[in-house]
C-alpha cells in the first residue's frame, strides 16, 4: 500500500465500461467497485467478456465508453501496481528464453528504460521463483515447461512485478491439481499481504471455495458481491441461462454501424 | 497440407450446391471467351515486329495498333497476356482466399534454379525444358517449407523467406554461371527477371493456352472440391472429398500458371499477377465463384495493359507496368467497393453522422414541444439552442438541412420552426426509440438509471422496426419510459393524438394515412 | 559441362584470393560479414516476431526510396540514401497496416501487394530515369559487392587514416549501431517481442519499438542493397538467425550465433563465388543456405537426424521429452 493513500480508494473501480472487439459488443455498462485487500473471482460463461474486462482495465483494448481508475488514478499513472498475468496460449513458448529471463520481464517495469537490471532485481525474480517452487527450473528453456510448470513461471513474474494489484486471466487454465492448490495458496497468501486479485475463472465448482467474493459477469455484472450472497443458483442462472439476445444484437448493430458498415 | 496455412474464409459459407450452379453458368462465357482467343491466335502470323519498333508514333496510333489485333506480332503478346492474366487470375484466387498469397510468391521465386537449369539442358530458351525445371524447382521449394515448419520450431513465415532467398541466390549463382559461357543463346535468360511481354514466341503461348485450359477445366469439373478444400479442408477430409489430391493440383496448376507468366512477367514481379487481381477481386463480392471471374477479368485487364504502357514506354519490362496496373485496380477496389470500400465506407458514415445530427434536432425539437404539453405552434430555434446546449447559429444550420430533407419548415427568418409530417413521425420514432430502450436498460438488464441515457442517445438511431417490435413484446407494450415520460406510439407517429395542436399546426398535424 | 563449373583449383580458389588479390578479397569479405551479420541480428526478432515476411517487404521496397533519393540528391549520398529507406520502410509498414486494418484484404495478401507496387515502382525510376540513377537492375537482382573494393575510399584528417571504401565504412558504421541499439533496449525489445501485452502493461509501447524496428531494419537493408541487391537481403535477414535458433534457445547465444554464422557464410560464399565464376553475393547466401542445411541435419536438439533417432526411441517404447513438450507448444 503507498504512503498517505486514503484506505477507502478502491483497489479497482469502473465507471459504465463497455468495450466491443471485432465490432460485437463484449462488455456492456460495467460498474465496478473493488475495495483494496480482496481475492475477487470473476466468473462468467464463454464469451462473457471476462479476459476483456481485464484487457479494458489495463487500457489495452480501446474503450468505447466509461473510465477505470485503479487506486483512484486513471491506469497510466499506476501502472507499476499492476501486475498481469496473461493466458498462457498467448505467448509463443518456442521463444528463445529461458525461465529466469521470463521472470525478469517482471521488473522491467520498475526500471523503466534504458536501466539494466541489477542484482537486487535478480535476487527478487530468484526468489519468486522459489515461492512458485519453480527455482530448479531457473536454466531451462521455457518449451521444456509443462503447462502447470508454465503457469508458475507466468505467476513468479506477476510476482516479481511487486505490484497492489494482480489482474490474472484464467491462471488455473490446464494446469495439474499440485499447481492449482500451490497457486491458490499463493493467491491467499498475497491477500494476507493486503494484495488486491481478480481472478478470471471458469471452474464453478471451485470458485465458491476459492474467492471471497466475486463478480458474475456476462456482457454486463450480473452480480458482485461477497460469494455467499452471490453464488446463488438464481444469480447463476441469471448469468449461464441465456444471454440478453436483444441487449447483444442491438450493441452489435450499434457497433457495425459506428464502424461504417 | 503444404505448410498449416489457415484455410477458413468466411465468404464461402453460403451453400455449396448453390455455388456450383451458379458457377457453371458463369464458367460458360470464360469458355467462349477462350474460344475466341483461340481464334485469334490460330489467325495468320507473320514474322512478329518486336513492338515499340516503330518510334515516331503518337500514343494514340500506338494504342491503335496495339489493342487492333492487325499487326501479328502484337496479336502474339495479346493473346498472351489475356491468357496469363486469366490463368494467374482464377488460381489467384484459391490463393488469396486460403491466404497463401506469400506462399505463392515464394513458389514464383523458387523456381530461378529450375529456370536456368532448363536454359543449361540445351542451351537454349526452350520453353517446355524451362517449364519443366522451374515447376519441380518450385514445387520443391514449397515442400520444403512445409518441411521446415514441421520439423524445427521456425514458424511458416521465416521458412517462407528462407525458402524464398535461398532459392533465390541458387538461382542467381546458375544464371551468372550460365552468363559467362561462351556459348549458346544467352540473350533470353535476363528477361526472365523482370519480364518482357514483346519476347514472347508461338511455343510460349501454346504453353500457355495449354496450362490455361487445363487451370479452366480443372476448376470448372472440381469446384465443389475445391470450395471446400479452401473454406474448411479437415472437413474436406471428413467427406471423403479427396484434397490432398486436389490441393497438389492445385499447387500444380499454380506452379504452371506462374511458370508461363514469367516470361512475361518475370520471376520478381509474378506472384503480384496471383495476388493483386484476386486480392481486387476479394473485395468486390462475398461469394467464391463470382470472385474467381472477377479475378480473371481483373487479371487479364491488368496484364493487357502494363503490357501496352510497356509498349509504349519502348519495351520497358513489362512486368513492373502489370504490377502498377494491376495496383490501380487495386487502389480503387479498396476505395471505391461498394461494400467494403474504404471511401464508401466514409461516406456511409458520413451520411449517418448526418442523419443523427437531423434526429438530434427533430428529438429536441419534440422534447420542447414535449416540455411545453404541447401547446402552441412550432418551435423557437433559441428553445432548442437551449435544449441541445447548441448556439443558435448551430441550430440553424441544422434545420436548414431539416428542411432540405422536408423534415421540417421554418419561417421567420429560421427563428421559428415547424414539423412537416414526416419530420414529425420521424422525432416519434427516435423519442421513442430512446425511451424504449432506457426502459430495457433498466428493466430487463437491470442497469442503474444513471447509465442508461448516455447509451440511449447512441441505440436511438440504431433500432429498426423489427427490433423495436422485439423490445415492445419483450417490455409488454410500455407506455412510460423509466422517468415516467410517455412514450410515442404508432398513433403518435401518424399524427392521430395530440389532435388538439396538431390542428392548430400548420401543414402538419391535418396528415391522416 | 567442364565450362560450367570450373575444375576446382586450390590456387586460384583459396590462395590467389589472399595472396594476390588480398585487398579486394578482404573489403568483399569484409562486406558480405558485415552485411550479413547487421541484416541477421536484426532478422532474429523479425523471425521471432514472425516478421519474416515484413522484412521481406521492406527489403523490396527500399528500391523506390533509393531511386527517389537518387533523383533528388544526384549522386548517392549517405543521408540521402538513408532518408529515403526509413520513409520507404515506414511507408511500407504503413500500407500494409492500411490496407488490412481499413479492407478485408489479409495480411499475407497485404504485404504482397504493398511489396510488389513500390518494387515495381522503384524498376521503373531506374528504368526510365537510366541516366539519372546509377542502379542497374543487375545491381537490384544480385547486388555488385564485387565492386565494392573500387569505391572511393572514405578518409578521416585530412588523408592520414585511410579508413576503407564508402560502403564498408558505411555498413560498418551500421552493423555498430545495431549492436548498440541491441545492448541498449535488449530488455525492451524482448519483452515487446515475447509478449506484448505484458510490454504494454509494463508501460513499453509495443508500437514504438515497431516502427523502431522498422527504421532500423530499413537504414540496415540499405546500407547493404548496393552490394547484394533486393532479394539476396533476404536471405541474409533470415538465414542466420533461424541456423543460430535450430543451435540455442538463448537469446544472447542465439544473438552471437548469428554473427558467427553471418562471418563463416560470407568467407565460404567468397570461395564458392571466385570458385564458380558467379555472382558472389548468390554465393554468400547459397553458402549460408548450406550452412542452415547443415545445422538442420546435425543440430544437437532439432536436428533431423536427432529426431529421427529420438522417433526410433519412441517406437521402442521409451517416452521423448522434446516430443511432449512439442505438443505443449503447439
Amino acid at each position: 500500500m503507498k504512503e498517505g493513500e486514503l484506505e477507502s480508494v478502491p483497489a479497482l473501480e469502473t465507471h459504465d465500461l463497455s468495450v466491443a472487439y471485432h465490432k460485437k459488443p463484449v462488455l456492456y455498462g460495467v460498474d465496478l467497485t473493488i475495495p483494496k485487500g480482496q481475492l475477487v473471482g470473476i466468473v462468467g460463461p464463454n464469451g462473457a467478456g471476462k479476459s476483456t474486462l481485464i484487457k479494458a482495465v489495463m487500457g489495452l483494448l480501446p474503450l468505447r465508453s466509461g473510465w477505470v481508475e485503479v487506486f483512484g488514478q486513471p491506469f497510466k499513472k499506476t501502472k507499476t501496481r499492476v501486475g498481469y498475468v496473461p493466458q498462457r496460449e498467448s505467448v509463443d513458448w518456442d521463444f528463445p528464453v529461458n525461465v529466469m529471463d521470463v521472470v525478469m520481464m517482471g521488473r522491467y517495469g520498475k526500471l523503466g528504460l534504458f536501466r539494466r537490471p541489477k542484482k537486487k532485481d535478480r535476487d527478487i525474480a530468484r526468489e519468486c521463483l522459489d515461492k512458485v517452487k519453480m527455482l530448479p527450473f531457473a536454466n531451462r528453456q521455457i518449451s521444456n515447461l509443462s503447462g502447470g510448470q508454465q503457469q508458475r513461471v507466468f505467476l513468479a513474474r506477476a510476482l516479481a512485478q511487486e505490484s497492489d494489484l494482480y489482474l490474472m486471466d484464467e491462471p488455473f487454465a490446464g494446469v495439474d491439481a499440485a499447481t492449482e492448490a500451490a497457486i491458490i495458496e499463493l493467491l491467499k497468501e498475497l491477500k494476507e499481504r493486503g494484495k488486491t486479485i481478480l481472478v478470471v475463472h471458469h471452474d464453478l465448482t471451485t470458485a465458491r471455495e476459492y474467492f471471497d467474493s466475486m463478480v458474475l459477469l456476462n456482457m454486463r455484472v450480473v452480480a458482485f458481491g461477497p460469494t455467499e450472497q452471490v453464488f446463488t443458483v438464481e444469480q447463476l442462472q441469471k448469468t449461464y441461462g441465456g444471454r440478453l439476445t436483444l441487449l447483444s444484437d442491438v450493441a452489435g448493430e450499434t457497433e457495425r454501424q459506428l464502424s461504417g458498415e | 497440407m503444404v505448410c498449416g496455412v489457415r484455410e477458413g474464409e468466411k465468404i464461402m459459407h453460403s451453400s455449396v450446391i448453390h455455388s456450383y450452379t451458379a458457377w457453371r453458368n458463369s464458367s460458360l462465357a470464360s469458355i467462349v471467351l477462350l474460344a475466341a482467343l483461340l481464334w485469334l491466335a490460330g489467325g495468320e502470323v507473320a514474322q512478329a515486329a518486336r513492338i515499340g519498333d516503330l518510334g515516331e508514333v503518337s500514343a494514340w496510333q500506338q494504342a491503335l495498333r496495339f489493342f487492333s489485333f492487325r499487326d501479328a506480332g502484337l496479336r502474339l503478346v495479346l493473346v498472351g497476356c489475356l491468357l496469363l492474366g486469366l490463368n494467374c487470375g482464377l488460381l489467384g484466387g484459391f490463393v488469396v482466399v486460403r491466404r497463401m498469397a506469400l506462399v505463392g510468391d515464394t513458389l514464383s521465386h523458387a523456381v530461378l534454379p529450375g529456370i536456368a537449369l532448363g536454359f543449361l539442358w540445351n542451351m537454349d530458351k526452350d520453353p517446355v525444358a524451362i517449364m519443366v525445371g522451374a515447376t519441380v524447382f518450385g514445387l520443391f521449394g514449397v515442400t520444403v517449407v512445409g518441411w521446415i515448419t514441421r520439423t524445427t520450431l521456425l514458424k511458416q513465415d521465416a521458412a517462407l523467406g528462407l525458402v524464398l532467398s535461398s532459392f533465390y541466390a541458387l538461382g542467381i549463382c546458375l544464371v551468372t554461371m550460365i552468363q559467362r559461357l561462351p556459348t549458346g543463346n544467352k540473350s533470353g535468360i535476363d528477361k526472365f527477371m523482370f519480364g518482357q511481354a514483346a519476347a514472347l514466341g508461338e511455343n510460349d503461348i501454346i504453353l500457355m493456352l495449354i496450362t490455361t485450359v487445363v487451370t479452366l477445366v480443372v476448376v470448372v469439373v472440381c469446384y465443389r472440391g475445391l470450395l471446400v478444400l479452401s473454406f474448411d479442408r479437415e472437413f474436406g477430409q471428413t467427406t471423403g472429398l479427396p484434397m490432398h489430391a486436389l490441393h497438389h493440383v492445385v499447387m500444380l496448376l499454380t506452379a504452371f500458371a506462374i511458370v508461363v507468366a514469367m516470361q512475361a512477367v518475370g520471376v520478381v514481379l509474378v506472384s503480384s499477377m496471383l495476388i493483386i487481381p484476386a486480392a481486387s477481386a476479394y473485395l468486390l463480392t462475398d461469394r467464391l465463384h463470382r470472385l474467381l471471374i472477377y479475378a480473371a477479368v481483373i487479371g487479364m485487364g491488368t496484364a493487357v495493359l502494363g503490357a501496352f504502357f510497356s509498349f509504349l514506354g519502348n519495351n520497358l519490362p513489362t512486368g513492373p507496368f502489370m504490377v502498377l496496373a494491376g495496383t490501380g485496380v487495386f487502389v480503387i477496389c479498396f476505395l471505391f467497393s461498394p461494400r467494403y470500400g474504404w471511401w464508401t465506407r466514409l461516406w456511409r458514415l458520413r451520411s449517418r453522422r448526418l442523419r443523427t445530427e437531423r434526429e438530434d434536432t427533430l428529438k429536441a425539437m419534440y422534447r420542447v414541444l414535449e416540455n411545453r404539453e404541447f401547446h402552441g405552434e412550432g418551435v423557437s430555434a433559441v428553445d432548442v439552442a437551449e435544449y441541445r446546449k447548441d448556439t443558435v447559429e448551430e441550430i440553424q444550420r441544422r434545420v436548414q438541412n431539416l428542411v432540405k430533407t422536408g423534415l421540417a419548415t421554418d419561417s421567420e427568418e429560421g427563428q421559428m420552426i415547424h414539423f412537416t409530417p414526416k419530420g414529425y413521425q420521424q422525432a416519434c420514432m427516435i423519442v421513442r426509440n430512446h425511451r424504449l430502450w432506457e426502459l430495457y436498460l433498466t428493466n430487463v438488464a437491470r442497469y442503474a438509471a444513471d447509465h442508461v441515457h448516455e447509451d440511449a442517445e447512441l441505440v436511438e438511431h440504431v433500432l429498426g422496426e423489427d427490433t423495436v417490435r422485439r423490445l415492445e413484446r419483450r417490455l409488454k407494450f410500455p407506455n412510460k419510459d423509466p422517468h415516467g415520460k410517455p412514450i410515442p406510439s404508432v398513433r403518435d407517429m401518424l399524427g392521430m393524438t395530440h389532435e388538439e395542436e396538431g390542428a392548430k399546426m400548420e401543414g402538419g398535424y391535418g396528415y391522416r394515412p | 559441362m567442364n565450362d560450367f563449373i570450373p575444375a576446382f583449383d586450390w590456387t586460384r580458389v583459396v590462395i590467389d584470393p589472399w595472396a594476390a588479390q588480398f585487398e579486394s578479397s578482404f573489403w568483399i569479405v569484409l562486406m558480405g560479414f558485415l552485411a550479413t551479420a547487421a541484416c541477421g541480428l536484426i532478422g532474429n526478432y523479425l523471425i521471432l516476431r514472425r516478421m519474416a515476411l515484413v522484412g521481406d517487404a521492406i527489403s523490396h521496397s527500399v528500391l523506390p526510396g533509393l531511386a527517389v533519393a537518387f533523383l533528388f540528391s544526384g549522386s548517392l549520398q549517405i543521408g540521402a540514401m538513408f532518408a529515403g529507406a526509413i520513409v520507404a520502410g515506414v511507408l511500407t509498414t504503413l500500407l500494409i497496416e492500411l490496407i488490412h486494418t481499413k479492407s478485408r484484404v489479409k495480411t499475407d495478401a497485404a504485404i504482397g501487394i504493398t511489396f510488389c507496387s513500390l518494387f515495381a515502382i522503384g524498376v521503373i525510376l531506374i528504368n526510365v530515369f537510366a541516366g539519372k540513377i546509377h542502379l542497374d537492375t543487375e545491381c537490384v537482382l544480385y547486388g555488385e559487392i564485387s565492386y565494392v573494393p573500387l569505391e572511393s575510399s572514405v578518409k578521416w584528417l585530412g588523408g592520414a587514416i585511410e579508413l576503407g571504401p564508402r560502403p564498408v565504412v558505411t555498413m560498418a558504421l551500421v552493423f555498430l549501431a545495431v549492436i548498440a541499439l541491441i545492448v541498449v533496449f535488449y530488455k525492451e525489445l524482448l519483452v515487446c517481442s515475447f509478449d506484448p501485452t505484458l510490454a504494454a502493461s509494463l508501460g513499453f509501447s509495443p508500437k514504438v519499438f515497431h516502427y523502431g524496428l522498422m527504421v532500423v531494419l530499413s537504414v540496415v537493408v540499405v546500407s547493404a542493397f548496393e552490394s547484394v541487391g533486393a532479394i539476396l537481403v533476404i536471405a541474409m535477414l533470415i538465414l542466420p538467425g533461424a541456423t543460430a535458433q535450430l543451435l540455442s534457445p538463448r537469446l544472447p547465444v542465439v544473438m552471437v550465433l548469428s554473427v558467427l554464422a553471418a562471418a563463416l557464410s560470407s568467407l565460404l560464399g567468397y570461395h564458392l563465388g571466385v570458385w564458380m565464376r558467379c555472382s558472389i553475393a548468390g554465393a554468400m547466401v547459397v553458402a549460408a543456405a548450406a550452412l542452415f542445411l547443415l545445422v538442420w541435419i546435425f543440430s544437437p536438439e532439432q536436428g533431423l537426424l536427432q529426431r529421427w533417432r529420438r522417433a526410433r526411441r519412441v517406437d521402442d517404447g521409451g517416452e521423448s521429452r522434446i516430443e511432449e513438450n512439442n505438443g505443449y507448444s503447439s
